[in-house]
């Protein structure tokens, strides 16, 4: 009983901000943990993890046929390889050149060529006014993808990224990767794409749109909402058959490496 | 309201925070341990969460690999124990405050992560959980929840000593 004159002073503050904290606490806490609860459930109603390996890209595909060129091929690696890792990208974010630099690079080397690993790349084009080039990179690199070149403008894309963004000719950076019918063949998919209205700044590109390449770019961003992708680079790790919740931003090999190690010893 | 409910008052919610905390830190160290996927709980189906809470450390971009290696392989176990400290409500002083300390900490990185606008997830409670604006608000509250419930146990405790101690008690030498 001799405690509450003692308290007295201290409780008559500490009670009212104590509420206050602990409202203010249940806002913050609920608030962001709906809408991720709600987008969660969106994702799994409506991407099942096959669809999410591209299964769904290629059955809705009907692009125009310049060349009679199949969907574009972006997967690098064995596609029966235990660990499925999709990377949703924009070419000119630097985290991803990062990622792709300092970590898929490494990955490619140990883990894709020896069949652990089917690495996809996603196209994720980010409506960002300062990333005027992305749609146009995402371009190119598809179209080498349905000609089966992706590999080799993929890595183009990304290790020359600081050249190209100041003046957005990417075709320069293709064609020294490319023998030159294979440039032609590139060049004839991606001329009805390039004097349209910047893309960037649009979440999808436009309806009736003569370039047929944005078509399979929606379909990798429609999949990325679906994840949902609200950064890049974001990865969706598939272990033989059970899907990873997708991780973000840009990981060192090391640590990555470590995290497919224990995966593929499951 | 009387002083005796005053008190009584006080005395609940430090008992409804520190409660709060303990489900924070417990909620926190499962949603890091727990399996990935279709996983089965297993020592190894940790260790595989613990690798995956890894990257996520990683993407904050502020420590070394051993460091890295660390914090994600460490924290965990201490959330859960801490979490489990504070439950039991034995030395709360101690126990909030150290919880406050290391909300401090987390606050600090996350409010880092966010200024710096890395696209990264939180890690906070488990993977797939995006650093937003949420994440530094939510997390900011945490810790003012957390101080207050330090200070409150640091009050109560101040109060009851000299109340424990009998009047005309000789004080205790020092032996030294």
């Amino acid at each position: 009983m001799t405690l509450f004159p003692r308290l007295r002073s201290g409780l008559g503050a500490f009670i009212p901000a104590m509420c206050t904290l602990a409202l203010v606490a249940a806002i913050a806490w609920l608030a962001p943990r709906n809408a991720a609860g709600h987008a969660q459930g969106q994702t799994q109603a409506a991407t099942p993890a096959k669809a999410i390996s591209g299964g769904s890209a290629k059955k809705s595909a009907k692009p125009v046929a310049e060349e009679k060129l199949g969907p574009p091929n972006k997967g690098l690696g064995n596609p029966s390889a235990p660990i499925v890792m999709e990377v949703f990208s924009d070419y000119m974010c630097p985290q991803c050149r990062n990622f792709y630099m300092n970590s898929l690079t490494y990955m490619m080397q140990d883990y894709v060529t020896l069949g652990k690993v089917y690495l996809v790349h996603r196209d994720f084009p980010l409506p960002i006014a300062q990333h005027k080039y992305n749609w146009d990179a995402a371009r190119w690199g598809t179209a080498a993808a349905r000609i089966g070149k992706f590999e080799e403008v993929d890595r183009a894309l990304y290790v020359n990224e600081p050249a190209w963004e100041a003046d957005g000719d990417i075709q320069r950076i293709v064609a020294s990767v490319l023998s030159p019918a294979d440039l032609k063949r590139v060049q004839k998919q991606v001329a009805p794409c390039l004097n349209q209205t910047p893309a960037n700044l649009r979440p999808t590109a436009p309806a009736g749109s003569s370039c047929s390449l944005d078509a399979f770019i929606n379909q990798d961003m429609a999949l990325g909402k679906a994840v949902p992708v609200q950064a890049t680079p974001t990865y969706v790790i598939t272990n033989k058959g059970n899907r990873i919740p997708a991780g973000s931003g840009y990981v060192s090999w090391p640590i990555m490496k470590q995290f497919l190690d224990s995966l593929a010893s499951q | 309201m009387s002083q005796e409910g005053r008190a009584k008052l006080g005395r609940i919610l430090l008992f409804l925070g520190r409660i709060a905390l303990a489900v924070i830190f417990l909620a926190a160290a499962y949603g890091k341990l727990k399996p990935l996927g279709n996983m089965h709980w297993s020592v190894a189906s940790a260790k595989t969460s613990l690798a995956m809470f890894a990257m996520q450390v990683d993407s904050y971009q502020m420590l070394s690999q051993s460091g890295v290696n660390f914090v994600a392989f460490y924290l965990p176990p201490f959330e859960l124990l801490l979490g489990l400290w504070l439950l039991s409500g034995i030395t709360l002083r101690f126990s909030s405050l150290i919880t406050t300390l290391l909300f401090g900490g987390l606050f600090g990185v996350v409010a880092r992560a966010y200024i710096l606008r890395l696209p990264i997830n939180c890690g906070c409670f488990g993977p797939s959980e995006q650093l937003t604006i949420w994440t530094v608000i939510r997390d900011g509250s945490m810790l003012a929840v957390s101080l207050a419930v330090t200070v409150g146990a640091f009050l109560v405790a101040r109060k009851r000593i000299p109340a424990e101690v009998p009047v005309g008690t000789p004080t205790p030498q020092r032996a030294d």
